[in-house]
């Protein structure tokens, strides 16, 4: 049903992780495979009880909708679902969800004898994801450390907690994982560019094979990565852009509870500046 | 071929090049002129070779990228000599303190006046050398890839980068009227400059343009963690010949489409893919240039904006209503 | 048998050391990465030990979920204790029924105190300032009445400081007040206080002319961030407000140049108190009173109160202090956040003397009978006109002391 002309051949038993034939089948374009169902499970649920919270809570709109996780005083236990035990049923919704959506990516890849690259960088994500809602609350001892669920109230809590440290961009590990995002997207603006430079020439053009690309660069910046290096750098500096991201979160809080421009003290008193 | 998994215990993975052939060197795509300006005798970097091509050079240097080069020098030492004025000429104060240094703009009361060097005459000079060579450097790219026969999407994805630099030192500051509007040179200046501009106008995260160019810096490095893992992945069946699978698919092309079709239900093409991320790219700057430069022109305070359009969410009260003492005093600040 | 014994070890550690060579000379790679990654780990322990660890407290600020919260590591809060320990007040003294200014010569500030509280008082100030050198830090020790030591002069206008203090500015300091102590510390300078810096020279030339910030602060905390926030809103009664009031502009001519200043300030603030942003502010709206916490009021007033006695108090004895005890410019020591608080939310954590010295509360001509112990109502000196009030003439500073302070509500 609505295959891709080329699609048939590839629809083949096989790279199931759990389940063997039991879920190995396809629902339109999706693959279900078992971690299809539990991602249904954990959405489904997850999304009801996002919906819920909303609905006991004072609005409506989509962008003040907050779902918030437990006061302080509640610990690591669990709290009323009224009093944040809401928040930490979704949280667990999530990361059901997310986990679920991994392990499917890694049963479709192997279905179709391709190397685990994707859902591998989806793990940083969900690492990342989990350092924010579960490690550093856990460090902390407290769910109440974890970010809310609404569009703007999130942001709010960061920018709390980013002022809890008088100067978060001082963050050594958010400089970082700040250069990762912005190379990211500088190298995939040249890459996407190039790609499309060549297959795209303009007028009274042909199309130009991959030495173009190469001239191209080195031409401009006297290096050129080449087709395969572009993409093991874009992958390594989005993954590392998550990361440092989780990094840079672990550190505030857990290991540094003072202002991070102080941080840098360290570095102002090294004894080879000598007097 | 060489047997990884009998002989490491598990598979080539497609990480680093095992192996490296040096052959002769590649001289270049011909260009449609300047071929006399090509130069520089290509090299071979293990270290580069272990990710990508080991090739380094030969590069193309005209007279645009040469006036870039050096209008880019002079700022460079602007900024720097003036950071090392600052520590009196200490070279190990200098280094020492360099996170720290910077180059001011021109204090706001010059407005868009052009004050004395030592009052931000050279931040006004050094900005001008900067952004004569970044323009000439656009000029360099749009060049060479006309030169190779090349489209000029490169160019222009530059040119929304550019976008946003100019309207953070040139475009915004002048509509505010005010030179001292602008980022200073300098690691942590910037920095600071970053946060008070948040905090003077109100909380830049309830500015949409704001919120819609993250979602494309965050959107920009999912699709490279999603096109660079799915290239890597197809790997053994030569997926990283994206010009070559676009206009002949073969079973790269094909598993990497199917892959993300049966995750998600829809695909992208070799080629297409490329026009996704191409235009997340550019859209993080050109949102995020429009973002600051309604920043201050059109809205005093993002927060309360935010208020006002109804999208900012109250929460319940902690404390009891404090009142403004400033009109107690009669004095407002 | 015997020589092949003896060489053995020799050749073993040539043995050694030449496959070592080879290695290297045959992987030269492998070794450098090898060599790389030790060092790498080196570097990395070091960088881990710049770090302080958990277990770490947190106190919410605000609505759950908000992120206002302020943290503290407990064993640094544990290393500053010691100087967050209040002096204890020394045991009371059987009145001897004289008052000071007929027991003693040359009593001005201290008339009206009983003459051995009198000296009680002198006691615990010297244990307060400079136990090693005790009365003769301001005292001659041919004659005690002499004015001959600078400190003598500097002291009674701190004593006359410190209950204007405890008097007019109940609003910020509570009922706890403040006592020489809070200040002192045990040393004769308070541990911050602050000095104008000098104006931008000219002896760098052409150079741009420094501006007072891009270099480490450590008044803003290590940031690039003006290193001088006080000379402006601590001592004069520049605009610290740089938000607008409403969402399209409106006349607001702030620039972020100056946000540069009010945010030095804030991180004064904080680190002077051992607090974050978040003790006061909810951060994504920092102006608005709605969603500020109470503390918020209680720090306003402290602006008030440091610019009332910076320039009441501090600037007239200007040339009483030393040069050598000046600044670079010859300006006088002056207040801000850290001199009392020395970096605790409350100074002593809320503890507090001042009940034991009742003559540190009262204006100067308040009868001792009237100087009731913390708590009471002192109607005669709330309200009454700083002495500083003809010097002052900024609208700020005037309109402080004629409201007396009382319209706001103690919010503790």
């Amino acid at each position: 049903m609505a295959m891709l002309n080329f699609e048939y051949k590839y629809r083949v038993r096989g790279g199931t992780l759990v389940g063997g034939d039991l879920f190995d089948f396809w629902v339109g374009p999706f693959f279900v495979g078992f971690f299809g169902v539990t991602t249904i499970f954990f959405s489904v649920i997850g999304t009801a009880l996002i919906v819920y919270g909303a609905a006991i809570g004072p609005t409506w709109n989509v962008w003040r909708i907050s779902i918030a996780p437990p006061d302080l005083s509640y610990g690591l236990g669990f709290a009323p679902m009224r009093e944040g035990g809401l928040w930490q049923w979704i949280t667990f919704c999530a990361i059901g969800a997310f986990v679920s959506w991994d392990l499917r990516m890694i049963e479709i890849a192997r279905k179709l004898g391709m190397g685990l690259h994707a859902p591998i960088a989806f793990a940083g994500a969900i690492l990342a994801y989990v350092t924010l809602e579960v490690i550093r609350p856990l460090l902390l001892g407290a769910w109440g450390n974890g970010f809310p669920y609404g569009i703007i109230s999130h942001l709010d809590w960061v920018s709390n907690v980013g002022y809890q440290h008088l100067q978060f961009h001082y963050n050594p590990a958010h400089m970082i994982a700040i250069t990762f995002f912005f190379t990211t997207t500088l190298i995939l603006a040249m890459h996407g560019g190039v790609i499309l430079s060549a297959l795209n020439p303009g007028e009274g053009e042909v199309v130009k094979p991959g030495g173009f690309e190469d001239s191209f660069f080195r031409d401009l910046i006297v290096y050129s990565i080449g087709p395969l290096g572009i993409h093991r750098l874009g992958w390594f500096c989005a993954i590392n852009a998550g990361v440092w991201s989780a990094i840079c979160i672990v550190l505030s809080g857990p290991f540094w509870t003072r202002g991070w421009p102080e941080w840098w003290n360290w570095w102002l008193n090294l004894p080879i500046w000598g007097g | 071929m060489f047997d990884y998994r009998t002989n490491f215990g598990v598979e080539y993975q497609n990480i680093f090049n095992r192996i490296q052939i040096r052959g002769p060197a590649d001289e270049g795509a011909p260009l449609k002129w300047g071929q006399e300006n090509r130069r520089g005798k290509p090299r071979f970097s293990f270290l580069f070779g272990l990710i990508g091509a080991a090739q380094v050079g030969p590069f193309y240097l005209g007279a645009t990228g040469l006036a870039s080069i050096v209008c880019g020098f002079i700022a460079f030492e602007i900024i720097g000599l003036n950071m090392l004025a600052s520590v009196g000429w200490d070279p190990i104060q200098f280094i020492r303190q360099l996170p720290w240094l910077g180059l001011e703009p021109p204090a706001p009361a010059w407005g868009l006046h052009i004050p004395p060097l030592a009052e931000g005459g050279w931040w006004l000079m050094a900005g001008f050398f900067l952004t004569t060579a970044i323009l000439l450097w656009w000029v360099r790219v749009y060049r060479r890839a006309r030169a190779l026969g090349l489209g000029t999407h490169v160019a222009w994805a530059f040119a929304s980068a550019i976008w946003l630099y100019l309207v953070d030192g040139f475009i915004r500051p002048v509509l505010m009227g005010s030179w001292g509007e602008a980022v200073p040179f300098g690691i942590f200046p910037h920095l600071d400059w970053t946060a008070s501009l948040s905090i003077r106008y109100g909380n830049l995260f309830y500015d949409p343009f704001h919120m819609l160019s993250i979602v494309f810096l965050y959107g920009s490095t999912l699709l490279f963690a999603m096109h660079g893992g799915t290239i890597l992945a197809v790997g053994r069946y030569w997926g990283e010949r994206e010009v070559e699978m676009s206009i002949d698919r073969s079973t790269a092309a094909e598993r990497a489409g199917l892959f993300w079709r049966w995750v998600m239900g829809f695909n992208a093409s070799y080629e297409s893919i490329h026009r996704w991320a191409y235009w997340f790219a550019i859209l993080c700057t050109l949102t995020g240039g429009i973002g600051i430069l309604l920043t201050g022109t059109v809205v005093d305070n993002w927060y309360l904006w935010g208020v006002k359009h109804g999208f900012a969410p109250m929460y319940p009260p902690v404390y009891p209503p404090i009142p403004d003492p400033g009109p107690l005093r009669g004095v407002l600040r | 048998m015997i020589g092949d014994i003896l060489v053995a070890p020799f050749r073993l550690v040539g043995l050694l050391l030449s496959g070592v060579f080879k290695g290297i000379y045959g992987h030269p790679w492998r070794t450098a990465f090898s060599i790389g990654g030790c060092v790498g780990g080196v570097l990395l322990v070091l960088l881990a030990m710049t770090f302080n660890f958990f277990p770490v407290v947190s106190i919410q600020r605000g609505f759950r979920g908000v992120g206002m919260l302020v943290q503290y590591n407990p064993r640094s809060v544990a290393r500053e204790a010691g100087y967050q320990q209040i002096i204890a007040a020394y045991p009371p003294v059987q009145p001897a029924g004289v008052p000071a200014e007929i027991a003693y010569k040359n009593i001005q500030v201290l008339k009206g105190v009983d003459a051995n509280e009198f000296l009680r008082l002198m006691a615990t100030m010297a244990n307060w300032l400079q136990p090693s050198v005790g009365c003769a830090f301001c005292h001659s020790a041919v004659n005690m009445a002499e004015d001959r030591v600078y400190t003598k002069t500097v002291a009674r206008k701190m004593i006359e400081m410190t209950r204007y203090i405890n008097t007019n500015w109940r609003a910020h300091v509570g009922a706890g007040g403040v006592v020489c102590n809070t200040c002192h510390r045990g040393a004769a300078v308070p541990g911050s206080i602050w000095f104008m810096t000098p104006p931008p020279g000219g002896r760098h030339n052409f150079a741009q002319t420094q501006s007072g910030e891009n270099s480490p602060s450590t008044v803003a905390g290590l940031t690039a961030l003006p290193n001088d926030p006080f000379t402006p809103f601590l001592l004069n009664a520049a605009p610290i407000r740089d938000q607008g009031t409403t969402a399209l502009p409106d006349g607001n001519r702030m620039s972020t140049e100056q946000t540069n200043w009010t945010y030095s300030l804030m991180i004064h603030f904080a680190q002077s108190l051992g607090v974050s942003c978040n003790y006061c502010h909810n951060t994504r709206a920092f102006g608005e009173w709605d969603q500020s916490t109470p503390k918020r009021l209680v720090a306003w007033t402290a602006i008030e109160m440091v610019r009332d006695i910076n320039r009441g108090y501090m600037v007239p004895l200007t040339d009483v202090f030393p040069v050598a005890s000046r600044g670079p410019i010859g300006d006088v020591p002056k207040i801000n956040c850290g001199t009392c608080h020395a970096g605790a939310y409350k100074p002593f954590y809320g503890a507090s003397t001042l009940a034991a010295y009742p003559e540190l509360e009262g204006s100067p001509d308040t009868p001792a009978h009237e100087r009731v112990s913390v708590g009471g109502q002192r109607q005669a000196a709330i309200g009454q006109p700083s002495p500083h009030a003809a010097i002052d003439a900024t609208p700020a500073a005037a309109t402080s002391t004629a409201a007396g302070n009382t319209a706001v509500a103690d919010t503790r």
